[in-house]
């Protein structure tokens, strides 16, 4: 009787559970700001704009998430508005080693080589952009007008 | 409900006289699972039954496992070697990335903590247990890739630790594999387990773990032809594993094995049927229909896809399923370029799930734009746009970047049919760049259309034959055998004028589907006939 009622079970079981035999690769980390009180507390510094506070937060977050896209444009971004463009160029060519497609890291990136006066580099993330956005972007968008705030004029040309 | 009630007490009459047999033996619990060896300090009478739960295990075969290593406990209270099975089993499919959900890691430490709390009395028990533990381990802080890394980790610590115990090694394979990223088209990691997994296959030919994870671990465009051995062999080892009849297709999808996949997914989906198991039926009726359709033989194809979507099961969570849903009628719509049809299928809305939605949006948009209806292709060009929002809004990089491929394609078409050829080769091009760095998702046999073949019939379309025969030859690399390819491959030699290359493209056409009656095969024939 029990194993009747064991394979009964089991049967049920084959019927209520799922077999999630087959699921999503996630390739970036879709709950860390839930799951990280570090990398959620860096955010809402953002938000606040308090950079200081950011980085120190990120900082700690990244120690755990090395290999986090999101994070590193983040702090990249932090850094940016410190002026520290070392540390802010270090932090958004990481993330673009990661994710060389990432939208973000790339109008930013491009936006800090302006702020020093680097046209050139500027140029080639415009570049990337204008082939990873080849449907369109707002971060293509942004940088284009990036460029336009920078020269008073039109965006470089292909 | 009456379906998983009907399930319910046929999977009992199944089971129930058969808890005493060996776990290799037709009738016995689980059916035929293979062979393995884990000898344990537990109770001998249960000893069959643990070595059955791991055979299921190998197998993917949680539910079924699940339950076996939860009653080898409760016959042998100090057999708490089970909760390294149970653990294990929680963790799911190491090979999708994705991983425990909380519930179920909740389940597993609790089981972890019972075992610390009654050790098992072995060293290597206990350190089966705390091999498992490390995926745990502050699971809850952690990103899936750091518990996979983890796991992979310690097993490989486990592995070194019992040089000789071969079930430490397979293991750890499976686990090695699990690091696998898409994006690493060197496939650094399935290398490395594979370099475990063969000799272990030369020593334990019935093993099933060692042929399914063997199989995974080759499931990539240019090394799929080394998995037909292990394919070929893993449904014969555990046939009674729904999951080890679909498996072996994996490979033979790959190599274009149409006969061979057609086959195994057939009885798969069968057992999977049986069971109540419908996302896996789905799943593998799936890979019959894309099989089908290569060998031309459409009715098979409609019949099969017909014959599953009779047993609805509503929005489950499952991606096997679910993407099967839509993908069916979408291939039996393009693969026999029905444009009508395409543009005509409906959406199966799925919140959970959008990209399965994109494949119908995107089957729709091909449709319309080379029915030169671009103002209705444009609308579902809209609609990809959304979804792929979605998945980016939800950092689902993976399908986000799918949808993409799909989105560009679909301009391409769409600029076609505008009368722009410049344009519409450079985004269909885009698209099969972008897709070529990728690997294709294992809920899959494969794209609703490869794109760089998308892009062979664009420029076919354009009459810029010799461009479009190089996009065709590039893509049989990657998806061989395929009866769409060689149809294209086929008439753009022949517009080039090369008789003898279409003449060679119209022969494998004719030998892949001559029985078939699909226009392209007339023509191939009386093209072959000719002097």
């Amino acid at each position: 009787m029990r194993t009747i009622l064991t394979a009964a079970l089991t049967g049920w079981l084959l019927c209520a559970q799922p077999l999630a035999a087959h699921a999503d690769p996630v390739e970036t980390d879709p709950d860390l700001a839930a799951r990280d009180a570090d990398y959620a507390a860096g955010r809402d510094a953002l938000k606040a704009r308090d950079w200081p506070t950011a980085i120190a937060r990120l900082s700690k977050a990244e120690v755990r998430n090395p290999d986090h896209a999101d994070l590193q444009n983040d702090l990249g971004f932090a850094y940016r508005n410190l002026k520290q463009y070392d540390s802010a160029f270090k932090h958004y060519k990481r993330a673009l080693q990661i994710d060389p497609r990432h939208r973000s890291a790339h109008e930013y990136i491009g936006e800090a080589y302006l702020m020093v006066g680097d046209v050139k580099s500027a140029e080639k993330h415009l570049s990337a952009l204008r082939d990873i956005c080849l449907l369109g972007c707002e971060e293509l968008k942004d940088l284009q007008e990036a460029f336009v705030r920078y020269r008073g004029s039109s965006p470089p040309k292909r | 409900m009456k379906r998983c009630i009907a399930a319910v007490f046929s999977t009992a009459f199944l089971l129930a006289p058969a808890l005493a047999l060996s776990h290799d033996e037709p009738g016995s619990y689980g059916g035929r699972l293979g062979k393995v060896s884990f000898p344990t300090s537990c109770d001998p009478k249960v000893q069959a039954d643990f070595e059955r739960a791991v055979a299921m295990l190998h197998s993917f075969w949680y539910n079924a496992g699940e339950e076996t290593f939860r009653s080898i406990l409760a016959k042998d209270p100090s057999c708490t070697i089970t909760a390294w099975g149970h653990a294990a089993i929680l963790m799911n499919n190491p090979l999708a990335g994705v991983g425990a959900s909380a519930p179920n890691a909740k389940k597993a430490q609790d089981v972890i903590a019972n075992a610390r709390a009654n050790p098992p009395r072995t060293q290597r028990e206990r350190d089966y247990v705390e091999a498992v533990a490390a995926y745990y381990d502050d699971w809850a802080n952690k990103p899936e890739k750091a518990r996979q890394l983890a796991r992979a980790k310690a097993f490989e610590a486990l592995a070194a630790k019992y040089p000789d115990d071969d079930e430490a090694q397979i293991f750890s394979a499976l686990y090695i594999a699990g690091t696998q990223s898409q994006a690493d088209q060197t496939y650094a990691a399935y290398m490395r387990a594979v370099s475990i997994l063969e000799p272990m296959f030369a020593k334990y030919p019935d093993h099933p773990g060692v042929a399914h994870y063997l199989i995974h671990s080759y499931d990539a465009p240019p090394i799929a032809a080394k998995g037909l051995t292990a394919a070929r062999r893993y449904a014969g080892i555990a046939p009674d594993a729904p999951h080890a009849l679909h498996m072996p297709s994996h490979i033979f999808t790959r190599v274009g094995a149409w006969d061979e996949s057609i086959a195994t997914n057939l009885r798969s989906a069968e057992a999977a049927g049986k069971g109540g198991d419908w996302p896996e039926a789905y799943h593998a009726s799936d890979y019959a229909v894309y099989g089908y359709l290569q060998l031309a033989r459409d009715a098979d194809a409609r019949k099969v896809m017909e014959d599953v979507l009779r047993h609805p099961y509503g929005d489950s969570p499952i991606p096997a399923g679910g993407y099967a849903m839509s993908a069916m009628p979408a291939r039996l719509a393009l693969e026999r370029h029905d444009w009508e049809a395409a543009s005509r299928l409906e959406v199966i809305p799925n919140a959970r799930l959008p990209y399965t939605e994109a494949t119908t949006y995107f089957a729709r948009a091909i449709g319309s734009a080379r029915r030169g209806d671009a103002a209705a292709a444009e609308k579902d060009a809209e609609q990809l746009a959304a979804v792929q929002k979605k998945l980016e809004d939800a950092k689902n990089t993976y399908w986000a970047t799918e949808t993409e491929v799909q989105r560009l394609a679909v301009a391409g078409w769409i600029a076609q049919a505008r009368g722009n050829a410049h344009e519409a080769e450079k985004l269909m091009r885009a698209a099969a760049d972008l897709e070529d760095k990728n690997e294709k998702h294992i809920v899959t046999p494969g794209r609703m259309i490869p794109a760089r073949e998308l892009l062979g019939d664009l420029l076919l379309e354009q009459k810029r034959y010799d461009a479009a025969l190089k996009e065709y030859q590039a893509s049989q690399a990657r998806e061989p055998n395929r009866y769409r390819n060689y149809a294209g491959s086929a008439m753009a030699a022949e517009g080039m004028g090369d008789r003898e290359s279409a003449t060679a493209y119209y022969r494998k056409l004719i030998e892949l589907a001559g029985d078939a009656s699909r226009p392209e095969l007339t023509r191939a024939k009386a093209y072959v006939a000719q002097r």
